[in-house]
């Protein structure tokens, strides 16, 4: 029998498969003899377990179509010009671990981006949030007063059927709206303003042949854009409030939205 | 040619089930799944014969994982925010998992995704420590250390979940 001190290192070795098979006699010993390691090694074990279970029901599940067409060279998809949009679940994780253990990504800085579509929608939208929103007499072209008008004239002009989104649940009234230039067409800007006179606007554009969905801010402390685009439209809801907040608010305005446009 | 693409064909619910641990949401592991057989189809003459499939494919994939975590520093907080159309219509997302379940894999996806890679690679996936470093591209000794930090966090993570859920109970 080999002799040689074991450590929690070889608790992984075993549970992994990896300890020589020479040392597994002693190792077993060992661990008999550690009731903090062998207490160690069983919750590992019942997390793999776990694991493997919450997992296992994925290669059961039927292939997509389209994965097997790409493979067997039936899919007409153009590699380049397909947005992929798996990286938004890798961004969440990206978040937890910097918020949760000690900024694992805190050196690595932004590095270019693949595509622009995005960043455009939601530099005009805060580039217009941050000229109109700080207007008191002309931060609007028609007013929430005139709300039928305001929200005809506007879908008609950007080519979507726009239901102004209420958001008296989450504190801001419409203060009412505006129509913008947006990289090749046009955009409607709605405006809400809670009691605190604090404001938020909505940017809302047809021209949009991407798929997306993300925050971006254009400077460290400015106002903040939580933006979806999809094919035919898009979306940004501008503001300065807390992440939370302003997510809370861009959700509801978003359900609505999507609402309004299919009805 | 043939071959190559039925080895391939074999190969994709384990790539499937690889993506959905690493990233959790199914489109978007499905999506990486995608990106990962687009890539290899063009690299298909690369592909030695002789080299398993799996590990060759499950190297496209890290890289691409890898690359795309690494890019998506600046749009960060992204997909924090639960915005699909269904998802804001209140359509419950996840149907098939059960509350432990989703337990293990809400802390899977909080841990790094370097240790996440490299638990899911040797607890989930089988492979060999040395199949594992290969794949990640990483020596020996550190895919060692990232399966047992990635282990430990998993613990603590669960740990603190099942203190929460102890709290709210008592709260009741």
């Amino acid at each position: 029998m080999t002799r040689r001190d074991f450590s929690e290192r070889d608790i992984h070795l075993a549970l992994d498969g990896e300890l020589p098979g020479d040392e597994r006699a002693a190792y077993d010993a060992w661990i008999d003899a550690n009731p903090e390691m062998k207490a160690k090694s069983a919750r590992y074990t019942a997390d793999r377990a776990a694991l493997r279970a919450a997992f296992a029901g994925v290669l059961d599940e039927p292939v997509p179509v389209l994965l097997k067409q790409i493979v067997r060279g039936e899919g007409a998809t153009k590699v380049a010009a397909r947005q992929s949009r798996w990286w938004l679940a890798a961004a969440a994780a990206a978040v937890l671990v910097v918020g949760g253990l000690g900024g694992y990504f805190a050196g690595i800085d932004g590095i270019g981006r693949d595509d622009g579509a995005d960043d455009q929608l939601a530099e005009e939208a805060i580039a217009a949030h941050v000229i109109y929103a700080a207007e008191q007499r002309h931060a609007v072209e028609v007013p929430a007063s005139d709300k039928d008008h305001l929200q005809t004239w506007l879908s008609n002009r950007v080519g979507l059927k726009l239901v102004a989104p209420d958001l008296v649940a989450e504190g801001f009234q419409l203060v009412g709206g505006r129509l913008l230039p947006a990289g090749q067409g046009k955009a409607a800007m709605l405006l809400y303003e809670d009691a605190k006179g604090q404001r938020i606007s909505l940017f809302v554009t047809a021209d949009s042949s991407a798929k997306s969905k993300g925050t971006y801010t254009a400077d460290a402390g400015g106002p903040e854009a939580v933006y979806w685009l999809d094919k035919g439209y898009a979306c940004a809801v501008v503001g300065s409030l807390p992440r939370e907040q302003l997510a809370a608010v861009a959700k509801r305005a978003y359900g609505q939205l999507v609402a309004g446009l299919a009805s | 040619m043939d071959e190559k693409k039925a080895a391939i064909l074999g190969e994709i619910p384990r790539l499937r089930r690889y993506a959905r641990s690493l990233l959790r949401d199914r489109d978007s592991a499905d999506d990486l799944v995608q990106d990962c057989l687009e890539r290899a189809l063009l690299r298909l003459e690369g592909w030695q014969t002789g080299e398993s499939p799996r590990r060759w494919l499950f190297t496209i994939m890290h890289h691409l994982f890898i690359d795309q975590m690494r890019k998506v520093n600046r749009r960060g907080e992204a997909a924090i925010l639960p915005l699909d159309a269904n998802e804001a219509q209140a359509v419950p997302a996840e149907q098939a998992e059960n509350a432990a379940s989703r337990e293990i894999i809400d802390a899977l996806q909080a841990i790094s995704p370097d240790r996440r890679a490299a638990l899911v690679m040797v607890a989930i996936e089988g492979f060999s420590y040395a199949e594992a470093a290969n794949i990640l591209g990483v020596p020996a000794g550190t895919l060692m250390s990232r399966i047992a930090r990635g282990r430990e966090e998993l613990r603590s993570l669960l740990d603190d979940t099942a203190r929460r859920r102890s709290i709210r109970i008592v709260e009741k």
